[in-house]
């Protein structure tokens, strides 16, 4: 319990008032001459039962009004978790808002979402209590730290409004963190407002732990986890993926898979109607839903055949979370995949190059152009989304080059050179080429099916990676992510850790005397497409991104093209749902894909984030905007009238006494004369 | 009668107001010499008893020739014996009896209803005797009928003095067995002992044809009970002082006197003791007016 007034409790010795004056008055106590002992006698020892109870009661009775007219006074505040506070006050409040899509989950009754909810109920909260010198506000869709004039202040910030963003809990505890270490803020409130999505916390990243070490070491920060982990009890989301334009003729048409997903207990077989809306033409399909979700795959939107590019939205109708009820597609035509092979050797460079000018589907066009080492500056970079390094790994300019070839959203992968395996590069080398004693020693062993290069197919079938040979190999150092390796824990393929594009180590050649990849095929040819697939998206027209602050940063003069009402400012672009132009170019940007599929981690595994720290937990309904903590006077001043009232009651003369005060005195055959 | 008495407790004009009165015994009684009570021995006093058939032996003197020449049967007339009274005074002297009201005590009030009967006994001609009950029988007046006796038993009722625990059970049975022939025992006491106790003593006195008379003297603040703060009680019988909260045990205390009251009142009934409760602040005169009308025989019609 807390308390707005914490020095009227210094009065609280107070209560035990009655208990001195009582035994004051023991003590004050005449001397008398007296008689009729044998009843004083009988007395004490019959007050020894019920009698005595009641006084003791009386006294409680009187204690307990004391003590309840000094705790109304001293305006207490509900809620057993402020119990944790103790009666000191912060010198600096936190609260870092969790401002991810999935935070806008409503109470379709009281049409407040989790976010609104909890910053009502945290704003009401620091009102009433003295939430310190500074009020400083980390929303996950920025992580920028914002030192805020009033509690009130918090519900008319464009930095607490909704995003279609993912949050990021660990880093905004750091920032946190590193505010709290920077400041030598003495004692501290960290309030923290979220659903507890398990791809916002990362409860298994390895930054936890520095995390509760970090804070560890600061005296007097205690935190508090306003908690909406409710599920939505009836929720769909809408997502469009695969969006292709095609031309026929004259004429062309949209091709895009629709996946709806359903969240909660409530949701019933039905059909579902789903809008579409391409160059201001709309169109509604329905689907058959199940507890599942639905999707509509390969769904064909005939579109004017000039219309090269353009945008698109699907929509659901309104539910519990408004802000999963729409998405935002582009489209373009589809760039030429072009891909350049850089080695010495012509008869891997043209297995390489076999591989790669074969398209999988005769409506795309493939390029692939081998170059040996010393034409290196032939390389039309813009133009190229994968490139294959078979040669000594570069330094200098040309590694620059590289990295930037990758920043750009292209693929680069490496092969092992026959000869010099040259420098470093993307913090990887090559090793020596190894030769086994036992062929059996280099079948893969293991390899991530799930994503990557050699993901299972769409029917769910691995790639037949098992059958796969390699006779020698290359080693190799780096520190990048092992998707495949051989039983002796060397690995076949290795990625580097690059954003928006992906640098490969491939330890092994794909002619027969390194392997069967060239022979047996499919592996090969599906592992190049799919690296040239990736790269080549960075060459598309189009682009669907999710909502970040810097995902607009690459270019800039965006032209905003959806939604035309309530658009974002300039600076809140990326962090909303909307169809942006510059130029020939278009992105989509919606929501990521975890924000639709991630649950909520469960709360014992966030409890144990903070072990050891000043924590509390307080779980909280969508939509309960109720005060986090009531003043509760009036309740103590209703208990002290009670107990006032029950001291009196208890205080009366018995019933016998007070009908005959006097005894009977007269004996009893007097009275029958 | 023209008694000299200079006994400050006796008040002259009680005394005077009540000279009119007789004391009477309930009971008959077996004295000395010729009085105003009944005996239960036949006697030559003008009042006819009963007659019962002749025996031989009897005195020939008192056949009743007028109902043998009726019936031709012997009877003897006999008629009732007058004598006088033997009246033992037995008054508590323990410490309670100094319990005090507006500075009379209860032993000042057993003075003046004792030294009372005692001048309205001597009066009428009967004997009068006093035993002072304190812890044991500490002192004995045997029953006399000389002015000069009543001059002694008065002068030693008033140099009584509160002291002790009571021994007042002890002593009425000392009574009980020391008081030789049928007597007025007149109890002068707070009865501060257990009822049942009581009980034994009434018994025994009356098992031996003694008329009993008890003034159970009460103070009214025993019974009212009333303070206001936590008192410390000393035994007036020289027992431990007792810390008390009269709010605490008031109630308490109130309902242990009327089961005493109540149990007092069983014992009177069962023992037929002449048993009056006194409140001393009520006029003593009274209270022996009361007491004296209410043991004259009624008129036979």
């Amino acid at each position: 319990m807390n308390f707005l007034q914490p020095l009227v409790l210094i009065a609280l010795p107070l209560m035990l008032l009655p208990v001195i004056i009582h035994l004051i008055n023991q003590q004050r106590h005449r001397t008398v001459p007296w008689a009729a002992m044998m009843f004083l006698m009988t007395a004490k020892r019959m007050s020894k039962g019920m009698a005595r109870i009641r006084h003791i009661l009386i006294l409680l009775m009187r204690t307990l009004a004391i003590a309840a007219l000094i705790f109304a006074i001293s305006r207490p505040l509900s809620g057993g978790w402020l119990g944790s506070i103790g009666l000191a006050k912060p010198d600096v409040t936190m609260v870092l808002l969790d401002r991810s899509a999935s935070m806008e989950i409503q109470d379709l009754q009281a049409g407040e979402s989790k976010r609104s909810t909890a910053l009502k109920r945290l704003t009401q909260l620091l009102e009433q209590g003295d939430y310190g010198t500074h009020l400083i506000l980390i929303d996950s869709a920025t992580g920028q730290l914002q030192e805020v004039d009033s509690p009130k202040a918090l519900l008319s910030l464009p930095m607490t409004d909704a995003t279609a963003t993912t949050a990021n809990i660990p880093g905004m505890l750091e920032s946190a963190l590193t505010y709290l270490k920077a400041n030598n803020s003495g004692r501290a409130d960290v309030w923290l407002c979220s659903d507890l999505h398990e791809n916002d916390w990362a409860v298994d990243s390895g930054r936890w732990e520095a995390i509760r070490e970090e804070f560890g070491k600061l005296e007097g920060v205690h935190h508090f986890l306003l908690s909406y982990s409710a599920p939505a009890t009836n929720n769909l989301s809408v997502r469009v993926e695969n969006v292709q334009r095609w031309q026929r003729g004259n004429a062309a048409e949209l091709i895009l898979d629709v996946i709806v997903r359903t969240e909660g207990s409530n949701i019933a077989t039905r059909k579902v109607p789903i809008e579409f809306e391409v160059n201001n033409v709309r169109s509604v399909v329905e689907v058959e839903l199940d507890a599942r979700g639905a999707s509509l795959q390969g769904h064909r939107i005939p579109i004017d055949g000039k219309l090269t590019s353009g945008w698109g939205a699907v929509r659901l109708p309104g539910d519990a979370n408004p802000l999963d009820n729409r998405f935002f597609f582009v489209f373009s035509e589809p760039p030429m995949r072009k891909s350049v092979i850089v080695s010495d050797d012509a008869r891997i460079g043209e297995a390489f190059r076999l591989a790669l000018a074969i398209p999988p589907d005769a409506r795309l066009q493939h390029q692939a152009e081998v170059i040996s080492v010393n034409r290196i500056g032939e390389i039309d970079w813009e133009n190229t989304g994968l490139l294959i390094w078979q040669a000594a790994l570069p330094s200098g300019l040309l590694a620059e080059q590289l990295q930037n070839f990758v920043n750009n959203g292209r693929v680069v992968i490496f092969f092992p050179p026959n000869q010099n395996p040259g420098g470093q590069i993307f913090e990887s080398r090559w090793n020596d080429w190894q030769t086994p004693n036992e062929q059996e020693l280099y079948k893969l062993a293991w390899w991530r099916g799930d994503t990557e290069l050699f993901a299972h197919v769409a029917s769910g079938d691995a790639l037949p990676l098992n059958e796969l040979r390699t006779y020698r190999y290359r080693a190799l150092e780096s520190t990048g992510t092992t998707l495949a390796k051989f039983g002796n824990e060397a690995p076949l393929l290795t990625r580097v850790a690059t954003e928006p594009g992906a640098a490969y180590f491939c330890s092994t050649l794909p002619t027969a005397q390194f392997s069967s990849l060239e022979r047996d095929g499919v592996v090969f040819y599906v592992m190049l497409q799919r690296a040239l697939a990736i790269g080549c998206r960075a060459l598309a027209s189009a682009s669907q991104r999710d909502a970040a602050l810097d995902v607009l940063a690459d270019r800039e003069q965006w032209e905003a093209v959806a939604p035309i009402e309530n658009a974002p400012s300039l600076s809140q672009r990326g962090l909303h749902t909307g169809v942006y132009r510059n130029e020939t170019y278009w992105v989509a940007i919606n929501r990521s894909y975890t924000e639709d599929t991630a649950k909520a981690a469960p709360v014992e595994t966030v409890d144990a984030l903070f072990d050891g720290l000043s924590y509390r937990r307080i779980d909280v309904e969508v939509g309960d905007t109720s005060a986090l903590a009531n003043e509760l006077w009036r309740t103590f001043l209703i208990a002290m009238m009670l107990a006032l009232i029950i001291e009196a009651i208890l205080s009366l003369p018995s019933k016998k006494l007070e009908n005959n005060p006097q005894l009977d005195f007269t004996p009893a055959a007097e009275s029958a004369d | 009668m023209a008694l000299q008495l200079k006994r400050d407790y006796l008040d002259q004009k009680v005394l005077e107001r009540l000279s009119t009165l007789q004391l009477h015994a309930r009971l008959p009684m077996i004295g000395n010499v010729s009085g105003k009570h009944r005996s239960p021995i036949r006697g030559s006093s003008l009042e006819f008893a009963e007659y019962r058939k002749y025996v031989p032996g009897d005195d020939t003197r008192r056949l009743d020739w007028r109902a043998y020449a009726r019936n031709d049967r012997y009877y003897i007339k006999e008629f009732e014996a007058d004598t006088n009274l033997r009246m033992c005074l037995i008054v508590d002297t323990s410490g309670s009896m100094g319990f005090a009201y507006n500075g009379m005590s209860k032993l000042d009030y057993a003075r003046r209803i004792g030294g009372t009967l005692a001048y309205i006994a001597a009066l009428q001609g009967d004997a009068v005797g006093l035993y002072c009950a304190g812890e044991t029988f500490h002192r004995e007046i045997p029953p006399k009928r000389s002015a000069t006796h009543l001059s002694t038993v008065l002068d030693e009722l008033g140099a009584a003095e509160p002291t002790g625990e009571t021994g007042l059970a002890d002593t009425l049975h000392e009574a009980a067995e020391r008081i030789p022939q049928r007597a007025l025992i007149v109890i002068l006491s707070d009865l501060f002992v257990e009822p049942e106790v009581v009980r034994n003593c009434f018994e025994h006195l009356r098992f031996r044809k003694h008329d009993v008379a008890v003034f159970h003297l009460i103070e009214q603040n025993e019974l009212d009970f009333e303070f206001d703060r936590p008192m410390r009680f000393v035994d007036m019988e020289g027992g431990e002082p007792l810390l008390a909260d009269p709010i605490i045990i008031g109630a308490q205390y109130r309902r242990a006197l009327e089961v005493y009251l109540e149990s007092m009142d069983e014992v009177s009934r069962d023992t037929e003791i002449d048993y009056h409760r006194i409140c001393i602040n009520e006029d003593y005169g009274d209270v022996l007016a009361k007491f004296l009308l209410g043991r004259t025989p009624k008129k036979r019609k």
